[in-house]
């Protein structure tokens, strides 16, 4: 018994957890897969690729690409942490276009039939939204900028 | 640019060799194998070594702070699912049961009450919006422990691989649930079959990996939340942010590049994401003056002032309703069911207008979160029709459409649904005749009730004794 443990590499306890929550998602997955095995598989692990495997290399890349890029641009940016103010907007437009791009894009081709409400809004409120979040990410910069400028000149 | 050189492939191929032919020996399993291999060899350049991760934040303490945040919120998430579940009351009858197979899985479900009236919307609201905001913390949680995805050996002994299966339910469940109710919201039914079960039994697989998840990890998160103030890690600006002391875990990347944020202010930058997420989405359920704000919410739009005041989610010309089937020939059929020697109660809308009128101001609830204020409906007490066809304690009733087949084309009301003095078959609202779309020539209406089961275009009422 001890060596069967030594050889799990946990506490009978863990086991038991382990088990009883793969007996409960075995459960219910098999309803889950019942209705379309394949379908429901992709979808699962299509969740985590996509976010592992595509979102999380694609922002990363991104966000190294775009410090790397402005860092040898003349001129020299000053010392603030000008990155922040680029990747908050981004970031936050890009988590609005991520809920919300079957709205934004038009996909969904029984909205109006079905909700009498026109698609085309969702389009330009994202803009919009993404507009002013770059100008008060901008106007911050400004901000900060000239007050580090009148620190620097007695 | 950093480039690594690659680390001593020969060895790593020569070891995998070699203990694999030891492994088949003496017979140990693949898995113990593999792990004392990759043991010897050491992780393969990129992301499998610790020092590929080079972000001076990562570390116990942020990661405890975005998980004690998804602790307190996903089991109200879990429980105002399960509770819209039971809002369709289910047990009832087949006709409300969009999970027919559920088994054990339904242990908890109860008659669901009529009071307050606005119980639906609030848990479908909170659900909804709180599903959305979540989503920035969600995305910063799992950024916060991404090189744990990287881990070397990947498994270390069945334990672990057990473990890392659960976070496979746990990683994969979220972004099932989140992908499904986002999509669903928004009316693109892309995923594979009907929303209602892929949501419910998703919900548990991803329970599953949560429960043990929360319980292996509980300690390790306590005794992270306790090694630094909260305060005092909000006063600490960039130029003071140091990282982490290691950890067992290893979150605290070896070779820190030097940060460009500081902790606050990923907390802030995952708090502005939600509160943007929230502010211009909440309004579809609040209504009042949040509405303006509601820009990307698939039902924010303002339509009050319109000719139908309200929002609806089925239009008569959708369903196939046409004006023959509403005019002057519509008559709603009452019965009792089973008692096919006496004859149902056939009345037409002068009829329905002649009866007692009451009124009563409901709100319409869906269960993609969007609502509408309460509205003032008028109509005749589904409690007297009850009467007028003979049951003075009906168990429940069958309410059926016009519209041909579809979803939710019927539903069935329990005895207290039934017996509620605000629940209506509504013939007006708002001082006028129903409009197509809400349902002339009449619609049932009641409290707390899932929107879905206000049947619009009634046909026929059937009582069960």
């Amino acid at each position: 018994m001890r060596r069967l443990l030594r050889w799990y590499g946990a506490h009978p306890l863990h086991l038991l957890t382990m088990l009883g929550s793969f007996a409960l998602a075995g459960y219910a997955a098999a309803q889950l897969l019942s209705l379309d095995v394949f379908g429901v598989a992709v979808w699962f692990a299509g969740a985590v690729i996509a976010h592992d495997l595509l979102l999380v290399p694609l922002y990363t890349l991104a966000d190294r690409s775009a410090a790397a890029v402005f860092r040898h641009l003349p001129p020299k940016l000053p010392a603030v942490q000008w990155i922040n103010y680029l990747r908050v907007p981004v970031v936050l437009s890009g988590l609005l276009l991520l809920i919300w791009f079957p709205l934004i894009l038009r996909l969904p081709t029984g909205f109006q039939a079905s909700t009498t409400l026109s698609l085309n809004p969702y389009l330009w409120h994202w803009l919009a939204v993404t507009g002013a979040l770059f100008l008060l990410s901008a106007a911050a910069l400004a901000l900060r900028l000239r007050r580090g400028s009148r620190r620097k000149t007695p | 640019m950093r480039f690594r050189i690659p680390g001593r492939p020969r060895r790593f191929f020569h070891g995998l060799i070699r203990r694999t032919r030891l492994a088949a020996k003496s017979g140990l399993s693949a898995v113990s194998g593999l792990v004392a291999k990759s043991r010897m060899a050491g992780p393969p350049p990129g992301p499998f070594r610790q020092s590929f991760w080079r972000s001076p934040i990562r570390g116990p303490w942020l990661t405890s702070v975005f998980g004690v945040m998804l602790l307190a919120t996903m089991p109200v998430m879990f429980v105002t699912g399960l509770l819209s579940y039971a809002a369709y009351n289910p047990d009832l009858s087949p006709v409300n049961d969009t999970t027919p197979g559920k088994g054990l899985l339904g242990f908890y479900l109860f008659s669901w009450p009529t009071h307050p009236v606005w119980l639906y919307r609030l848990n479908q609201g909170t659900h909804v919006t709180l599903g959305l905001i979540l989503v920035p913390i969600l995305l910063f949680k799992l950024w916060s422990v991404l090189p744990k995805l990287f881990e070397w050996p990947p498994l270390r002994s069945p334990a672990h691989m057990l473990e890392r299966g659960s976070l496979f339910l746990l990683v994969g469940g979220a972004g099932f649930e989140f992908v499904t109710g986002i999509l669903n919201i928004q009316t693109w039914y892309k995923f594979p079959g009907s929303f209602y079960p892929l949501h419910f039994y998703g919900a548990w697989v991803f329970m599953a990996g949560f429960v043990v998840h929360t319980g292996l990890k509980l300690p390790t998160m306590i005794r992270a939340l306790r090694s630094r103030s909260l305060i005092g890690e909000l006063r600490t600006s960039l130029a003071r942010t140091r990282q982490e002391p290691p950890d067992a875990g290893h979150l605290v990347s070896p070779e820190p590049a030097a940060p460009t944020i500081s902790r606050r202010g990923v907390l802030a930058f995952a708090g502005a994401g939600s509160l943007l997420i929230g502010l211009l989405t909440v309004g579809q359920a609040t209504g009042g003056p949040l509405r303006r704000a509601a820009l990307l919410a698939p039902h924010g739009q303002d339509v009050s002032g319109g000719p139908r005041e309200f929002q609806v989610n089925k239009t008569a010309a959708e369903v196939g309703i046409t004006a023959e089937q509403t005019g002057a020939a519509w008559r709603l059929t009452v019965s009792i069911a089973g008692q096919a020697a006496r004859a149902p109660v056939m009345l037409s809308r002068a009829d329905l207008l002649r009866m007692e009128q009451h009124t009563a101001s409901l709100p319409i609830a869906c269960v993609e979160g969007w609502s509408t204020d309460d509205q003032v409906w008028t109509g005749v007490r589904l409690r007297d029709l009850a009467r007028m066809a003979g049951v003075t304690r009906p168990a429940s009733a069958l309410v059926q459409s016009l519209q041909n087949g579809g979803a939710f084309g019927q539903a069935v009301l329990s005895a207290g649904q039934i017996m509620d003095p605000d629940s209506l078959l509504a013939l007006r609202v708002n001082g006028a005749d129903l409009t197509p779309d809400h349902g002339y020539p009449a619609r049932v209406i009641g409290p707390a009730l899932p929107g879905v089961h206000n049947t619009k275009w009634a046909a026929s009422l059937t009582f069960q004794a």
